[in-house]
């Protein structure tokens, strides 16, 4: 009794500081997200207009939607990418596997800025690409749209959120026993199949949890479009950020963020019903029983 | 299904074998599992393949499964090279150490896995799994996932799932040991019982001779990435063709002498426990170094004169009868079983005794 009781009062920072930190700031958000702007003052009464004008709005919607399919193409993207890579590190590197994974990881001890800058030297008109291209005299004049686009924006945050990917699956792979490979094999499945029928299933978790890493955080990257993506740098984080400073409408701000999150929170909850409707889910579940 | 009763041929010399490995070498960059071994396996036979941890058995088995490649040799099936064929198109199926279940499939699933490399239909396909689990009476789990199984039951069902494919040749690697006294008992029981409904040839490995003998039609005896010895069970028992062999099956008691004459399949070997004259292997010649081989159950205590002596060390109850260790002069230790309701007391002497008809005689180890 008396244990349990001190359990509880030990315990309460812990919950204060989630209180604080997370769920506070968020139900604030959403506090704002019901009130109005009238002149530079917000009116707090309770109203639906914000979330109206945002299904409205031609702009808002198509930013959303840019901004949700950036993140499923760089996270399609990685996955593609990253798959293989982490294969490899699992399954064919045995001395120098630390070696490898920290080289994955040192581009993020770098910071965001000084990536992005030195991705502005790779791909500028007078950068290392163009200047190589020229020398070579594949083309005269430098490929303006490598740098301020739509595709230097891709570029590099597919380079940024590949590590993520590669952990995701890495560690998928570290778990996927070679014998049941062997077993199949042993079944007389050819390459294809064993990969589809076990290889595949077997790593989907760390395919999962990759690309839902790495589609939070391009969804939520801020600066990689702003300063590579020139005209096409206007994303609905952006336009959040324009809300929250220039623009002094925290209200709308407020709920173009919570419609971001009440998608968000949709997708992943259909992603849990998918993985736990497949034979993986079951097979998990069966684990715990 | 597969049941059907087939004639048994387990000569394996007259009739083509179904397996044949001609000098086949395994090395792993310097660490030679397997040391050009020669060996033929019988249709329709249990083999067991039996040695000591680290012997060379798995990849022995692994090379024949298709996991792993032939440094240099050759393994044939059915007269056919298996080089350059890869694991899933070889006839051949595995029970794997660690059964090697997929997690994210049922029991059922998990059996029919190899039956769509088929032509089949569905309906086939699921008679076919039904009436494998059946087999190994696991059709009440038939919708279980393998973690929901003990390992008893996954033994059950990584068996199912290699012979409802019906291959020629089944291979099962340790595939007792996990599981306890009892049910290694009865699972030995159902294996051999199995193979000869099925007709199917199983290669077994093991390091567990109590277990080769029980299950075996011929044992493969292997040592150090060599064979030691290939034959019946009663053939290696009473005729082992090394002193390692004597050793490593039911060991015998070793005596090293030098061959003082060779008459026929008999021979006449100076030991530190006497001069006897015993039947012995093919090749030994007089005054080779040689090695009189004694089971415990042939030697006797005997009262008066003949026989050697030795003083007990050691007395061990074991409910039908009495193990008693004892040491000679020339300090050879010797094992013996009693079979009267009191042993002979530590430290006392004893006069032993054997009918040389049933020693043997084998050479002496090479060094190395
Ligand atoms: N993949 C491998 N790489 C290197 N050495 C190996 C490999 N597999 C087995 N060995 C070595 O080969 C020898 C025989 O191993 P194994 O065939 O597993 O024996 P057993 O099954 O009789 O215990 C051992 O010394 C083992 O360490
Ligand atoms: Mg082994």
């Amino acid at each position: 009794m008396a244990r349990s009781r001190t359990g509880f009062w030990l315990s309460v920072p812990v919950y204060a500081a989630v209180v604080a930190l997370c769920v506070a700031p968020l139900l604030i958000l959403l506090a704002y997200s019901f009130f109005q702007v009238s002149f530079v003052a917000v009116l707090k009464e309770p109203t639906l207009k914000n979330y109206v004008r945002i299904l409205g709005s031609e702009t808002y919607r198509w930013l959303i939607l840019k901004t949700f399919g950036s993140g499923l193409m760089v996270a399609a993207i990685t996955a593609v990418i990253g798959y293989p890579v982490a294969w490899f590190i699992a399954k064919r590197v045995v001395a120098a596997k630390s070696a490898f994974l920290t080289l994955l990881l040192v581009p993020l001890y770098t910071g965001d800025l000084v990536r992005i800058f030195a991705w502005r030297m790779l791909l500028g008109a007078e950068g290392v690409i163009n200047t190589f291209l020229m020398a070579i005299g594949v083309i005269r004049e430098p490929i303006g749209a490598l740098l301020f686009s739509s595709l230097a924006t891709h570029i590099v945050l597919t380079y940024n959120y590949l590590p993520f990917m590669v952990l995701g699956l890495w560690l998928a792979f570290e778990a996927l026993d070679d014998r049941l490979v062997e077993a199949a094999a042993d079944l007389g499945a050819g390459a294809t199949s064993t990969f589809r029928r076990v290889t595949l299933p077997l790593t989907l978790p760390g395919l999962v949890a990759g690309s839902l890493m790495v589609f939070v955080m391009v969804v939520g990257d801020y600066l990689t479009p702003q300063l590579l993506g020139g005209a096409s740098g206007v994303t609905i984080i952006s336009a959040i950020n324009d809300l929250f400073g220039t623009a002094f409408d925290w209200p709308l701000g407020s709920a173009i963020a919570w419609t971001m999150l009440a998608i968000l929170a949709l997708a992943f909850a259909g992603a849990a019903i998918v993985i736990s409707r497949s034979s993986l889910g079951k097979a998990l579940a069966a684990g715990e029983a | 299904m597969i049941a059907a009763d087939r004639a048994k041929d387990t000569s394996g010399l007259g009739n083509s074998p179904l397996l044949q490995g001609i000098a086949v070498h395994k090395d792993y960059g310097g660490v030679h599992a397997v040391r050009g071994v020669d060996f033929r396996i019988a249709q329709n036979s249990y083999v067991t393949l039996l040695g000591p941890s680290g012997c060379g058995k798995t990849s022995l088995l692994r090379m024949i499964g298709g996991f792993e490649a032939l440094s240099s040799g050759v393994l044939e099936l059915d007269g056919q090279s298996l080089d350059g064929v890869p694991a899933s198109r070889r006839p051949v199926n595995t029970v794997f150490q660690n059964y090697a279940l997929f997690p994210h499939l049922s029991v059922e699933e998990n059996v029919g896995f190899g039956l769509a490399y088929r032509s089949l239909s569905k309906a086939e396909m699921a008679s076919n799994v039904e009436s494998a689990l059946a087999l190994v009476q696991m059709s009440p789990m038939a919708k279980r996932r393998p973690r929901q199984l003990s390992g008893g039951q996954q033994q059950r069902v990584a068996l199912a799932r290699a012979i409802v494919n019906e291959p020629r040749l089944l291979l099962l690697d340790e595939t007792l040991s996990a599981l306890d006294r009892r049910m290694r008992k009865d699972m030995q029981i159902e294996l051999k019982d199995l193979q000869r409904r099925l007709g199917m040839t199983f290669l077994h490995v093991t390091h567990d001779q109590e277990e080769a003998f029980a299950l075996s039609d011929e044992i493969i005896v292997m040592n150090n990435g060599r064979i030691e010895q290939q034959a019946s069970p009663a053939e290696i028992y009473r005729r082992p063709a090394t002193a390692y062999v004597a050793d490593f099956i039911g060991g015998a008691n070793l005596a090293p002498g030098r061959i003082l004459s060779v008459a026929g399949e008999t021979a006449v070997i100076d030991t530190p426990l006497g001069r006897f004259e015993c039947p012995s292997v093919a090749g030994l010649q007089e005054g080779d170094k040689a090695v009189l081989c004694i089971r415990s159950e042939l030697l006797r205590l005997q009262a008066g004169e003949g026989g050697f002596e030795a003083v007990v060390t050691h007395t061990v109850f074991r409910g039908a009868e009495w193990l008693v260790e004892a040491k000679t002069q020339g300090g050879i230790v010797i094992s013996l079983i009693v079979d009267e309701p009191e042993p002979p007391l530590v430290g006392s002497a004893v006069r032993l005794g054997f009918d040389p008809a049933r020693g043997w005689i084998v050479s002496a180890p090479t060094e190395g």
